[in-house]
C-alpha cells in the first residue's frame, strides 16, 4: 500500500469521525426537541485491497454512508393510539367534571329541592288554611322546577360547548392533514436518494401524534408515503393529498361531521378529543338528559294527578300543579314550571272544605311510589347521581390509566429513539478520540513522507 | 432498558404524589371522604336517599312539634269540658231536689248556663289562630249563637230581590241548624237563581238536614230571608254570593242557649312517620252535638231547671251524665294519639341519630384516618422530591473534566 493510499484512509477516518461528531452534536442540540429521533452515523468499512499480492489484503478504510434515525414504528403507532385514547378520556372527563357539581347532594340540587317540596306539603298538612304554608309549597315547587331547569341547562350548555369543540377539532384536523400531506413529497425525495427521512419524518410523526390527540387514525406506510384514515376508513391523507372533513348542523341541533363526499361520519368517529367530545355529547349527556326529562315529566304528571284529585281553598277542583313553560308541549326538565302561582289554588282538601288536608296524602305518597319508569322520584334522582359519579369516576380512571400507559410507552420509545446526554457525551469522547487518532495517522504519514522524500537527498549527499 | 431521561417519570410521580396530598388535605379540612360524586358514586347515591330520609325525619319531628301542642291544648279544653259537665251534673242533681224554691232552681239554672257557656268557650278554643273543634274549618269559631232569622244585605224595598234574581256561579251558601246539628251547603251553578236556593232549602227540610219550618223567602224589605217558624229552632246562615251580600242575623230573633255548628265533620290527619299518621283533630259536631249531645243535654238541663220540673231535671241530669261518658270515651283515642306523638318524637330523635351516623360512614372520614393519610401523603411527596433532587442533576458531564 502506498503512503498516498494510507493517507486516503486517514482522511476517510477523519471525515467519518467528524461526521459522527456532527451527528452527536445534532443529537445533543435536539435532546429536548419534542418528537426528535436520535440519529446515528452509519459507518462502513471499505472493501479490502491487495497490497503485496494475493493473500495479503488489508482494509481500505471507513466510509460514513449516511445518518440513520433510530425508529420503532410499532412503538410509535402504540403511542399514537394511546394518545388518542388519553385525549378521548380527557375530553369526557373535562365535560363530566363540569356537569358533576350540578348533581350534588348538598343544597339547591334536585334531590334537596324535591325533599323540600315534600316537606313543605307535609308542613301544610298540619295547617292547611295557613297562607304562609301554602306560599311555601308554591315556592318549593318553583325551586324544584328551577333546579330541574338548571340541571337541564347545564347539560344542554355542555352539549353546545361540545358542538363548538367539534367544529374546532375538525378545523385543526384539516390543518394537520394538510401539513402531513405537504411533508410527504420531501420525505419521498430523500428516500428515493437512499437517505433517511430524518427530521422531516420526525415532523410528520409529530403532526400525526397531534392528529391522534384529535381523533383515532389508522396509519399505513405505502410507497407513496403515509396513508391516514379515520376509524371507519374515511381517508384523511393519502400520500401527498389531504381530504378535508366538514361540519354541519343536524336536525337535532348538534354539529355533525361529514367526510369529503358529504357523508355523515359522526357516529363512526372514535378516539381523540373529537371522538371523546362526540361520545360525551351524543351518548353520555344525551342519556342523562333523557333520564332527567323522564324524571321531570313523570314527577310533574304525578303531582298534577294528585293536584287534580282534590279541591283548592276556594272549594274548586284542583288544576295542574306543574306545566311546560313557553310554547308548552310535554313537560321536560328544561321547561317545567309552576302551573299555579296563587297559594289558595293548592288542592289540599279532598272534600272541598277550605281547611281540609285529605288530598295532601296523595302528594306525599308520590315520594314513596314508583314512577312509571320504575323508581321513586328520590331513587330516580339517586340513580342519576350514581350515573354521573360513575361516568366521571370511570373517565378519571381511564384518563389516569391512559396517562400511565402512555408514560410507559413513551419511556420505551425514548429508550429506542430518545437522546441520552450521557450516551452522547461518551460518543463525543469516542469520536473525538477517533478524530485525534486519525489526525495522528496523518501526522505520522506526513513524517513518513518527509523521510521518504529525504531518502534520495541523503544518498546524494 | 436504555434510559434517556428520568424527567417525565419524575414529573408524573410528583404530580401523583401532589394529587394524593391535595386529596388528603381536602379530607382533613372537610372531614369528608367523598367531596364529589366521582369520589364514591355508590356512596353519593346512597347519600341522596339518606338525606331524603333525614329530611323526612326532620319534617315528621316538625309535624309532631306543630301538632302536639295543639292536641294538648285540645285535650286541655276537653278536660275543662269534663269539669263543666261534672259541675252541671252536680248542680242538676241538687236541682232535682223537690224541696227547692223556684228562685233557687233559677239560680242553679243560671250556674248551669255558665257551665254551658264554658263548654261553648272550650268548644271554640283556638290555638295559634287555629280553631281546634271545627273539623277542617279552622279559621272561624265552630259554634255560633243561633237565631231564627237571617236576612241578606242585598235587596231593598226599591230594588227587591226576587225568585228570579240570579246567583253567582260557584258561590256557596250554608245554613247550619242548631237543632238538627247539621249543615246544608248550597253551591250555586251557572243559571241558578234565588228560586234554586229556595228549592234547595225545601229539599233540606224534607231530608231532615234543616228543622221543619225552615224556609227561604223574600221579606217585605225585598231581602232574602232565611229562617224558621219555630222560636226554639236557631240557625246560622252565611254566604259569599255577591248577589245576596252578607247574611246577618236578625238581632231580635236570637235563640237562647242555641248554638249552631258551622264547622264540618272532617278529620285532618298528619303524617309523623313513614307509615304513621295520626288524626290531629276531633270535629266539634262529633264531640258536642252528636251521640250523647253535650250542648243539647246542657240546654235541656237549663230548660228543665228553669221550668222547675224536678222530673225533667232528673232526666236531663242523666242525659248530661251520658254526655260526660260520651266525651270521656271520645277522649280515649285522642289522648292515645297524644301519647303516640310523644313516643314518636323520641323515636324520630333516635332515627335522626342513626341516619346521621349512616351519613358520616357514607361520606365522612375519621379525623385520625384523615390525618394519617395526610401525613403519609406528605411523606410520599417528600420522598418523591428527595429522589428527584438526587437523581436529576447526575450526568456524565459531572465526571468529565
Amino acid at each position: 500500500m502506498s503512503l498516498n493510499a494510507s493517507l486516503s484512509i486517514a482522511v476517510q477516518s477523519l471525515n467519518a469521525a467528524s461526521g459522527a461528531l456532527q451527528a452527536t452534536n445534532n443529537n445533543i442540540a435536539n435532546a429536548n426537541t419534542p418528537g426528535y429521533t436520535r440519529e446515528v452515523p452509519v459507518l462502513q468499512s471499505q472493501a479490502p485491497i491487495s497490497i503485496f499480492g494475493p493473500g495479503a489484503t488489508v482494509g481500505d478504510g471507513v466510509e460514513l454512508t449516511k445518518f440513520q434515525s433510530v425508529r420503532d414504528e410499532l412503538l410509535q403507532t402504540q403511542v399514537q393510539q394511546e394518545t388518542s385514547s388519553q385525549s378521548s378520556a380527557n375530553a369526557q372527563l373535562s365535560s363530566l367534571q363540569q356537569i358533576e357539581p350540578t348533581f350534588t347532594t348538598s343544597t339547591q340540587d334536585i334531590g334537596t329541592e324535591m325533599t323540600a317540596l315534600f316537606s313543605s306539603i307535609s308542613t301544610l298538612s298540619t295547617d292547611p288554611a295557613d297562607s304562609g304554608s301554602r306560599e311555601a309549597v308554591i315556592s318549593a315547587g318553583q325551586n324544584l322546577a328551577d333546579a330541574l331547569n338548571t340541571a337541564s341547562n347545564t347539560l344542554t350548555s355542555q352539549q353546545a360547548s361540545l358542538n363548538t369543540q367539534v367544529t374546532q377539532d375538525v378545523s385543526q384536523i384539516n390543518q394537520l392533514t394538510k401539513q402531513i400531506a405537504a411533508l410527504t413529497p420531501q420525505i419521498n425525495a430523500l428516500e428515493a436518494a437512499g437517505q433517511d427521512g430524518g427530521t422531516l419524518e420526525d415532523q410528520q410523526d409529530q403532526l400525526v401524534l397531534s392528529l391522534s390527540k384529535l381523533t383515532n387514525v389508522s396509519i399505513t406506510q405505502g410507497s407513496d408515503g403515509v396513508t391516514l384514515t379515520t376509524g371507519n376508513g374515511t381517508a384523511l391523507v393519502v400520500g401527498n393529498q389531504s381530504f378535508n372533513l366538514q361540519t354541519t348542523t343536524g336536525n337535532d341541533g348538534m354539529t355533525d361531521v361529514l367526510d369529503q363526499n358529504g357523508t355523515d361520519i359522526t357516529s363512526s368517529i372514535t378516539g381523540g378529543d373529537l371522538g371523546g367530545s362526540i361520545q360525551t355529547r351524543d351518548t353520555t349527556i344525551s342519556g342523562l338528559l333523557t333520564q332527567l326529562n323522564t324524571l321531570a315529566n313523570q314527577f310533574a304528571s304525578a303531582m298534577n294527578t294528585a293536584q287534580t284529585s282534590g279541591y283548592d281553598q276556594n272549594g274548586d277542583a284542583g288544576t295542574d300543579f306543574f306545566a311546560a313553560s313557553g310554547a308548552g308541549g310535554a313537560i321536560s326538565a328544561g321547561n317545567i314550571t309552576m302551573a299555579i302561582t296563587d297559594p289558595s289554588q293548592i288542592a289540599a282538601s279532598s272534600d272541598g272544605s277550605s281547611g281540609g288536608n285529605g288530598n295532601l296524602v296523595n302528594f306525599t305518597n308520590i315520594q314513596s311510589t314508583a314512577l312509571p319508569a320504575g323508581l321513586t322520584p328520590g331513587d330516580a334522582y339517586a340513580n342519576l347521581v350514581y350515573q354521573v359519579g360513575s361516568l366521571t369516576s370511570n373517565a378519571q380512571a381511564e384518563s389516569t390509566a391512559s396517562t400511565s400507559t402512555l408514560l410507559q410507552l413513551n419511556d420505551q420509545l425514548s429508550s429506542v429513539s430518545g437522546v441520552s446526554i450521557d450516551q452522547e457525551s461518551a460518543n463525543l469522547i469516542q469520536y473525538q478520540n477517533a478524530y485525534e487518532a486519525a489526525a495522528r495517522v496523518v501526522s505520522t504519514l506526513q513524517d513518513m513522507f518527509t523521510v521518504t522524500m529525504s531518502m534520495g537527498t541523503a544518498a546524494a549527499e | 432498558m436504555r434510559i434517556t431521561s428520568l424527567l417525565p417519570d419524575i414529573q408524573y410521580q410528583m404530580q401523583q404524589s401532589q394529587q394524593a396530598m391535595a386529596t388528603a388535605e381536602q379530607q382533613v379540612s372537610t372531614g369528608l371522604r367523598v367531596n364529589q360524586l366521582s369520589d364514591d358514586p355508590a356512596a353519593s347515591a346512597n347519600m341522596v336517599v339518606s338525606l331524603a330520609e333525614s329530611a323526612n325525619i326532620d319534617q315528621y319531628t316538625s309535624n309532631v312539634n306543630s301538632v302536639l301542642p295543639r292536641m294538648q291544648a285540645a285535650g286541655s279544653a276537653l278536660s275543662s269540658v269534663v269539669s263543666s259537665l261534672n259541675s252541671a251534673i252536680s248542680l242538676g242533681t241538687s236541682g232535682a231536689n223537690s224541696d227547692l224554691q223556684a228562685a233557687q232552681m233559677q239560680s242553679i239554672a243560671a250556674e248551669v248556663q255558665s257551665d254551658l257557656s264554658s263548654v261553648i268557650s272550650q268548644a271554640n278554643t283556638a290555638f295559634n289562630g287555629v280553631y281546634l273543634f271545627g273539623g277542617s274549618e279552622t279559621t272561624t269559631p265552630p259554634f255560633v249563637a243561633a237565631s231564627t232569622t237571617y236576612n241578606s244585605s242585598q235587596g231593598s224595598v226599591g230594588s227587591p230581590l226576587t225568585a228570579a234574581t240570579p246567583l253567582t256561579a260557584g258561590s256557596v251558601t250554608t245554613i247550619s241548624d242548631a237543632t238538627t246539628g247539621q249543615t246544608m251547603t248550597f253551591k250555586a251553578q251557572a243559571g241558578d237563581t234565588i228560586a234554586t236556593l229556595q228549592q234547595a232549602v225545601t229539599n233540606a227540610v224534607s231530608a231532615g238536614t234543616l228543622s221543619a219550618g225552615t224556609a227561604a223567602t223574600i221579606n217585605a224589605q225585598g231581602q232574602l230571608s232565611i229562617g224558621t217558624n219555630n222560636a226554639s229552632d236557631g240557625i246560622v246562615v252565611s254566604t259569599d254570593d255577591a248577589a245576596l251580600g252578607t247574611m246577618s242575623a236578625d238581632p231580635t230573633t236570637a235563640v237562647s242557649n242555641a248554638y249552631a255548628y258551622v264547622g264540618n265533620g272532617a278529620v285532618n290527619s298528619v303524617q309523623v312517620g313513614d307509615s304513621l299518621s295520626v288524626a290531629m283533630n276531633l270535629p266539634g259536631n262529633q264531640l258536642f252535638t252528636s251521640g250523647a249531645n253535650v250542648i243539647g243535654s246542657l240546654t235541656s238541663l237549663i230548660t228543665a231547671l228553669q221550668s222547675g220540673d224536678t222530673s225533667q231535671v232528673g232526666t236531663a241530669v242523666n242525659s248530661v251524665s251520658s254526655a260526660l261518658t260520651y266525651v270521656s270515651n271520645q277522649r280515649v283515642p285522642f289522648d292515645g294519639a297524644i301519647n303516640q306523638l310523644n313516643s314518636e318524637e323520641s323515636y324520630l330523635g333516635q332515627e335522626k341519630v342513626t341516619l346521621t351516623t349512616q351519613q358520616t360512614s357514607l361520606v365522612g372520614i375519621n379525623l385520625a384516618d384523615a390525618a394519617t393519610n395526610l401525613s403519609q401523603a406528605q411523606l410520599d411527596n417528600s420522598a418523591v422530591l428527595a429522589a428527584a433532587a438526587k437523581v436529576m442533576p447526575q450526568t456524565l458531564l459531572d465526571y468529565l473534566h
